[in-house]
């Protein structure tokens, strides 16, 4: 499913490089819920980003449900990222003007899904993380553990085959985020790959596979 | 791609999210367009009027000026005094050019005019009865300068209606006398109110024969002399039949001018066509100020949503799509701009309409279809960059931005 060969990733910041992945050889299966911990800057999230379109890796190969994505336009990326890949961010990354089900409905928008379609998925996505009352709501008027549960609904709207969360709770107390791995792990249990970066022990026990980074390489 | 009604509910509600922002790049545009309007109806305007007022003129007619008028730019050439235009002058034309149909040579002054106790400056036309039919005038009551040979040059004027009522406030001028100058008149017609024409005030006016007025203003020049021909397709023959005789009586030297009508609308039709492009020229800088009132707003949008741009291209939108929602929001704020600023200069062309109804104050259609399409167009173009800038974000720097 997810299949990475020798991955690498520099940036230059201030003129010096920097190797944010020095090799990265990893094979995800479909379904599966996998984990990665690591220090700040050890290369985590970069590799979340690669995985997720997001970031091009300076080489290697990536093949996602067997097609090759390293060397893809911008425009097919962009189609695999709309169709594939569901993000959930730490900041939750709502568009604070519109509601809950707005927000939702935005990743269909651009899909260019039918609207009488999208309203019955919003529907669904909303009733799959228990927030059918809080449609309309915009999201200041949410609290943060029903903000994430607006973002997960958004990236799983789609349909995607994989879910990529980046310290899906690193704003959250306790409680709530007990909710949202909970929410997490039903979607797995659903077939969705999983996939989370954190450095909270407590969440990346749940994970079937535990992966450690350290300074852009794997250590198991 | 991305269905349009989607772009337009997209970038409405991004644009309600900043209203007064929104209003004020939209008043720039509605200021700009409206500019472009009222200005270019301005100048329309001056050129519609200028043409109804020489058209007033009436048609026919040929106008002789003493001197030569060099069309060229260039200085009169030096061969000698001009010679006077004299009334033998105009008799010779009256006889001798078969497509004339009537002759009115005007000369000019002002002197003092008094009657009892009252005085006032005005204008002294010296005319011949047939000018009154040249320049389309009206009696209000009594008669115009005699025709015939005997009477012609009698002590009598015709009071305009300005002067009339200055002169003698509440009483009838007829039959009273009138001291012009140092010479005494008999009031025997009045003329009917006629306004401004060309800059000159018609109603401020004493008409009297104009061989009294040359010998009291002891001149042999006139000022000009106004030519009515037969039939309209004969102007050029009788233009150069006059000129050949003027110029045959003045000892060969070709020292007057002769214009027709449309040689003098056409000159005055090209100054305000000029007037008209420089005023759209103005306005259109105007136009450009809003332009780049609306990049510097869009570009303040784009740095402030770069978050809500990363998570746009996180969700699948491609860079196309992210041009599209901001070019549209741009070229919205411009088109409301648009149609606001044709709201105004509207209202502006009728309120002005209603104070001076002789000027036309329409708006030419070309300007107000230009400035609708401009202000899309300016939207369009000064959104463009912002929208660029927005489309070529790196998604993950964006989604990080705090």
């Amino acid at each position: 499913m997810i299949e990475l060969r020798g991955i690498t990733r520099e940036f230059e910041v201030g003129g010096r490089p920097v190797h944010a992945l020095r090799g990265i050889d990893l094979m995800i299966a479909a379904g599966d819920h996998v984990s990665i911990m690591g220090p700040s800057g050890s290369g985590k999230s970069t590799l979340l980003n690669v995985i997720g379109c997001l970031d091009r890796p300076t080489t290697g190969s990536y093949r996602l449900d067997g097609r090759e994505v390293a060397g893809l336009d911008d425009r097919t990326l962009s189609r695999v990222r709309g169709r594939q890949i569901g993000f959930v961010f730490q900041a939750y990354h709502l568009v604070p003007r519109m509601t809950a089900a707005q927000n939702i409905e935005l990743p269909m928008v651009f899909a260019g899904v039918e609207r009488v379609t999208r309203q019955a998925r919003v529907a669904k996505a909303l009733g799959a993380v228990g927030l059918v009352e809080r449609a309309h709501h915009r999201p200041e008027q949410l609290s943060g553990g029903e903000r994430q549960r607006v973002a997960i609904a958004r990236a799983i709207v789609m349909d995607p085959a994989v879910l990529l969360a980046d310290e899906p709770t690193g704003n959250l107390d306790t409680v709530s985020g007990g909710e949202i791995v909970g929410l997490l792990e039903q979607m797995n249990a659903r077939g969705l790959t999983l996939l989370v970066v954190t450095h909270d022990p407590g969440i990346a026990g749940h994970a079937r596979h535990r992966l450690r980074m350290v300074d852009g390489r794997m250590i198991e | 791609m991305l269905p349009p009604g989607d772009v337009l509910a997209y970038s409405a509600g991004a644009l309600r999210g900043h209203r007064l922002r929104t209003a004020l790049s939209l008043l720039g545009v509605a200021i700009g367009v409206s500019s472009v309007v009222v200005l270019t109806s301005l100048g329309e305007g001056a050129r519609a009027y200028v043409t109804t007022q020489f058209s007033s003129l009436g048609t026919n007619l040929l106008i002789v000026l003493p001197g030569k008028v060099e069309t060229t730019g260039l200085a009169p050439v030096m061969g000698g005094v001009p010679h006077d235009l004299t009334i033998d002058d105009v008799d010779a034309v009256r006889r001798q050019v078969p497509e004339v149909r009537t002759v009115a040579p005007l000369a000019v002054g002002t002197a003092q005019a008094r009657a009892g106790e009252r005085s006032r400056e005005v204008t002294v036309a010296g005319v011949t009865a047939d000018w009154l039919g040249v320049r389309n005038l009206r009696l209000q009551s009594g008669r115009y300068l005699p025709d015939n040979e005997t009477d012609r040059d009698r002590s009598v004027c015709v009071l305009g209606s300005r002067v009339a009522a200055e002169l003698f406030p509440g009483r009838n001028p007829l039959g009273e006398m009138v001291r012009v100058g140092d010479e005494r008149y008999r009031v025997i017609g009045l003329l009917a109110p006629r306004g401004t024409s060309l800059g000159m005030n018609m109603d401020d006016v004493v008409h009297v024969p104009v061989r009294r007025h040359l010998r009291m203003f002891n001149r042999t020049g006139l000022f000009r002399v106004l030519v009515e021909v037969h039939h309209r397709d004969r102007m050029d023959d009788a233009r150069r039949a006059i000129l050949a005789l003027l110029t045959r009586r003045h000892d060969g030297e070709e020292d007057v001018t002769v214009i027709t009508q449309d040689a003098v609308l056409t000159t005055f039709g090209r100054i305000l066509g000029v007037l008209t492009a420089a005023l759209a020229g103005i306005a259109a800088i105007s136009l450009s100020v809003a332009g780049i009132g609306i990049m510097n707003v869009m570009l303040v949008s784009v740095s402030e949503r770069t978050r809500e741009i990363g998570l746009l291209k996180a969700l699948g939108a491609t860079r196309g799509q992210i041009l599209a929602v901001f070019l549209v929001e741009a070229a919205m704020i411009s088109a409301a701009g648009g149609v606001a600023g044709l709201g105004v200069s509207f209202a502006v062309t009728r309120t002005a309409a209603m104070f001076y109804p002789e000027f036309p104050f329409d708006p030419p259609a070309w300007a107000v279809a230009a400035a609708l399409a401009v202000s899309t167009g300016v939207g369009l173009v000064f959104g463009a960059l912002p929208a660029r800038r927005a489309a070529r974000l790196d998604p993950v720097a964006a989604l990080s931005r705090r």
